[in-house]
């Protein structure tokens, strides 16, 4: 249905050159589905553009075709091009929160393609979006229809697009990470939603995701991307079961899996390669562990009947794992040791209100109104104790995250950090607990101060609360690097110098140059590539058994909780639904909601 | 993309216009007294009203005086007026503007308003409003055209820091327990420099117009000085007889105005990283 042949594009960009595709190959057979797998700058979204005929005007074909059944969609005309798009292809964006005109109704944007394609009149295109809508599993579809974008969930937001898809009756759906911004449940009703629809219409659908989960779920085959090639292609059980590409194998060690608890997960080290000026020879070379003098070599992608590898060591390595990180020795052996509660909540709420103002006497129907973000939460967290923190988006989890650190002001409740109450002092005499309880943050690029070296960044923390005499800061500084393990010269660097794992290490740099007891880690995980992610979830393991210091760790990703936690609290609306040891909390959720969150997470292990 | 490719990336044509017709005035301006052809205040009754020719090159006033030579004076005062008005506005209007954007609540409400009511009034007349009342002089009314460009400066200050307020990293400086004043001129006023910079540049070139059209109605620069506004102000009454009086202090006035829009627009799109991430995507 769809074949990508030799597709190689560039694009030019002020600082270069980049090739983001290099002789890329690639089939669909109709009625099947096609995951595309890869990290950030992979490529994966430059095949999806590709793909619709809709590469930007930077973006230069060096070569191949990319073919619609026969016709190849880069040779063109530009009219015909937006006719196969409105009739046999089809596009569903990731965000759905971005993609939709805010200030058209729902109705009108799924029929919009009838109208200019089909030459429906607008009552008739209105009529089949309704039919779409019911057939996406909206209920009240004509309700839907006349509502505007901000009125519906992001659930709904994705059926609808989907729907607006579907319209152009498309032979093949191109869904560039469809999921990845939505809640776990939701994600699964999407998946099957589009299992429902390929089924009973026969739909060919490239999916492009980082999630392996998701692609166990729903491809029938699996394409691995790396650094602009396919290093890996066949069936999705097969190529999951038994990775032979190395990529793909520590791509798959490095996921945390509930059930399967490791001390230490694997992690890809290094970067991927500069595709300004791509190495000749495999472009895992430099960090893969069974590189041999071969790998200088240019690989070309092998058919091994079944599969296709792009690794001339790729039959030798058919049955050998990627191998373990060898954890960092313990300073003591012993099990961890769990002290005496060092933060406790109690009966902790924080609501938004929405004040009257100081117009607000002018409009009476503008009564104040109130939602509680935490809602009466009690929590106690031992020295040297994780507690994971899991919920939906909504659910207030860093919320309660920041107002156990008083960034949040609490509405009511009492917190008590290190034996001490906090709750009842003014913001500026709250500098012991600052200096005690540190918080880490979920966006690399937002959590460091753009204008600021690596040295000012982590040096200021020390010089603020006075930990070192001026002339020993340097060498504090040093110090920190090694515990995140950054090599020292990176303290001249500032953030856009670095990438996101790297941002990240500065940024528990940071909160730990305080020698906190207590850290709030807010989602530090769920802006990074797997690989990276692998990293810094055993950096946060080794800190916490090296420095006992205790997290809140707080994820919206249950498998990576599920690792790292001892313990575990549910969060839903607000309230903590249901806490207990992690273990307990996965094997028998007690909660109807904690076992629906459980139910809903992708699983990558066979049974 | 790191700030060294930028910096390499050639200048654009806009770019390059407004640096060189602001820097060739600027430089003009500092060497006027040295190559200025005939000294500025020198009055000669023999030379009133000569047209432009070779030795007066863009002719005479009604007092014998170098028109050429009182122009190139006249530079330095404009620029002057110009910077100056602009860094009484910044040195007010950012802190005001910080401060507005990362309190909010009543400190907000309070100053904003505050400068809803400065803005509500024309600058010319809030400009009058505060020369009125003392006799004139060029540094007043310098300090004058600042004041009314605050609220502006002010405004653009709070926008670009309730954006930048929502940072996580302003989360971070807080929960090291930094001060306010920390927070505001070290974290967040070294991230808001680039658009004030360039609404400073925009601003110089209105504080030029306002102090001139003050000077024009007698309430800057006062005579014999050659500020452009007012030797417009002076040639008035003889646009008929000498119209170059007047056209050569307007001539140069526009070009001072459109370099230096030129300048900020250039740097607006350099600095702007919205535009920057477009360009490098």
């Amino acid at each position: 249905m769809l074949t990508i042949d030799d597709l190689t594009v560039r694009y030019r960009t002020l600082a270069g050159e980049v090739e983001a595709l290099s002789s890329v190959s690639l089939f669909t057979r109709k009625g099947s589905t096609l995951a595309l797998v890869g990290e950030s700058g992979s490529g994966k979204s430059t095949i999806a553009l590709a793909a619709m005929g809709l590469l930007p005007a930077e973006a230069q074909v060096a070569g191949g075709r990319v073919l619609v059944g026969d016709d190849d969609i880069l040779a063109m005309t530009p009219a015909a091009r937006r006719r196969l798009r409105g009739t046999r292809v089809s596009l569903v964006f990731q965000d759905p929160f971005s993609v939709l005109n805010p200030s058209l109704p729902i109705g009108s944007q799924v029929g919009e393609t009838l109208v200019y394609h089909r030459g429906l009149s607008r009552a008739e295109a209105r009529a089949r979006a309704i039919a779409l809508l019911d057939e996406v599993g909206i209920v009240d579809p004509a309700a839907v229809a006349r509502r505007y974008p901000h009125e519906l969930s992001g659930g709904m937001r994705q059926r609808a697009l989907i729907a607006g898809a579907l319209a152009a009756e498309p032979e093949l759906l191109i869904l560039d990470e469809p999921t990845t911004a939505l809640d776990v449940t939701i994600e699964a009703q999407i998946l099957k939603l589009l299992e429902t629809l390929r089924a009973k219409r026969g739909l060919t659908m490239l999916f492009i995701t980082h999630n392996l989960g998701v692609v166990k779920r729903i491809a029938d085959e699996i394409a691995v991307l790396y650094a602009g090639q396919v290093v890996e292609h066949g069936h999705t059980s097969e190529v999951l079961r038994s990775p032979m590409h190395p990529y793909t194998k520590g791509l798959l060690a490095a996921i945390p899996r509930i059930g399967a608890r490791k001390e230490h997960l694997a992690a890809i080290p290094g970067r991927l390669p500069d595709l300004r000026d791509p190495p000749a020879g495999c472009r895992f070379q430099s960090r893969c562990p069974f590189a041999t003098p071969d790998s200088a070599l240019p690989q070309a992608l092998l058919d091994l009947g079944d599969r296709w590898v792009r690794c001339s060591s790729a039959l030798r390595l058919r049955d050998t794992i990627w191998p373990d990180d060898p954890p960092t020795p313990r300073a003591t052996e012993q099990k961890r040791e769990i002290g005496k509660p060092l933060v406790e909540a109690e009966g902790l709420s924080k609501s938004f209100g929405r004040r009257a103002g100081l117009f607000g006497w002018l409009s009476p129907s503008r009564q104040p109104t109130e939602t509680y973000a935490v809602s009466n939460v009690s929590v106690s967290i031992a020295a040297g104790e994780v507690l994971g923190l899991v919920g939906e988006s909504g659910s207030g989890k860093t919320t309660l995250g920041r107002t156990l650190l008083r960034l949040i002001e609490p509405t009511s409740g009492t917190i008590r950090i290190a034996g001490e109450t906090v709750t009842d002092r003014p913001q500026r005499a709250l500098k012991p607990m600052r200096r005690a309880a540190q918080i880490v943050f979920q966006n690399p690029d937002s959590s460091l101060n753009p204008r600021k070296t690596v040295r000012e960044l982590i040096g200021r923390p020390i010089a603020r609360f006075r930990l070192a005499a001026r002339a020993d800061i340097p060498a504090r500084i040093d110090a920190l690097l090694d515990l995140v393990r950054l090599p020292r010269h990176y303290a001249d660097r500032y953030p856009h110098q670095m990438s996101g794992g790297e941002k990240q290490r500065i940024g528990i740099a940071r909160a730990l140059a305080t020698e906190p007891r207590f850290i709030v880690c807010d989602e530090p995980v769920s802006a990074l590539d797997v690989s990276v992610q692998a990293a810094i979830i055993n950096l946060l393991a080794d800190l916490r058994d090296r420095l006992s210091v205790a997290y809140l760790f707080i994820s919206h990703d249950i498998s990576v909780v599920a690792h790292l936690a001892d313990r575990v609290a549910v969060m839903h609306r607000g309230e903590i639904v249901e806490i207990g040891p992690a273990e307990a909390i996965m094997e028998s959720p007690q909660h109807p909601y904690t076992r629906r969150l459980l139910d809903a997470v992708p699983r990558l292990d066979f049974p | 993309m790191p700030p060294e490719a930028a910096a390499r990336a050639p200048l654009s044509p806009q770019l390059q216009a407004g640096l060189i017709i602001v820097g060739v005035i600027v430089l003009l301006g500092i060497l006027a007294p040295w190559i200025a052809p005939h000294p500025w205040d020198t009055i000669s009754m023999r030379t009133r009203f000569l047209p432009p020719n070779a030795t007066y090159w863009l002719g005479t006033d009604e007092y014998g005086r170098d028109v050429l030579s009182r122009l190139l004076i006249g530079t330095r005062l404009s620029l002057a007026m110009g910077l100056g008005a602009t860094a009484i506005s910044l040195a007010i209007g950012v802190p005001i503007g910080l401060a507005a954007g990362y309190f909010r609540g009543w400190v907000d409400e309070a100053l904003m308003r505050a400068a809803d009511v400065l803005m509500a009034v024309p600058p010319i007349m809030l400009g009058l409003l505060f020369l009125a009342v003392t006799p004139p002089a060029l540094w007043k009314t310098a300090l004058a055209v600042g004041l009314v460009y605050i609220p502006q400066i002010a405004r653009l200050a709070r926008s670009v820091t309730l954006s930048l307020a929502n940072e996580e990293f302003i989360q971070a400086a807080r929960a090291r327990a930094e001060g306010a004043s920390y927070i505001l001129f070290r974290e967040i006023l070294p991230n808001a420099w680039p658009p004030l910079i360039v609404e400073a540049s925009l601003r110089v070139s209105y504080a030029i117009l306002l102090g001139s059209a003050l000077s024009f109605l007698g309430l800057g620069a006062q005579p014999p000085s050659s500020d452009w506004g007012l030797m417009i102000a002076e040639a008035r009454s003889f646009l008929d007889r000498a119209p170059w009086i007047a056209l050569a202090p307007g001539f140069a006035m526009c070009l001072l105005v459109i370099g230096i829009n030129l300048l900020g627009d250039g740097a607006r799109e350099r600095l702007d990283p919205r535009l920057k991430s477009r360009i490098a995507a």
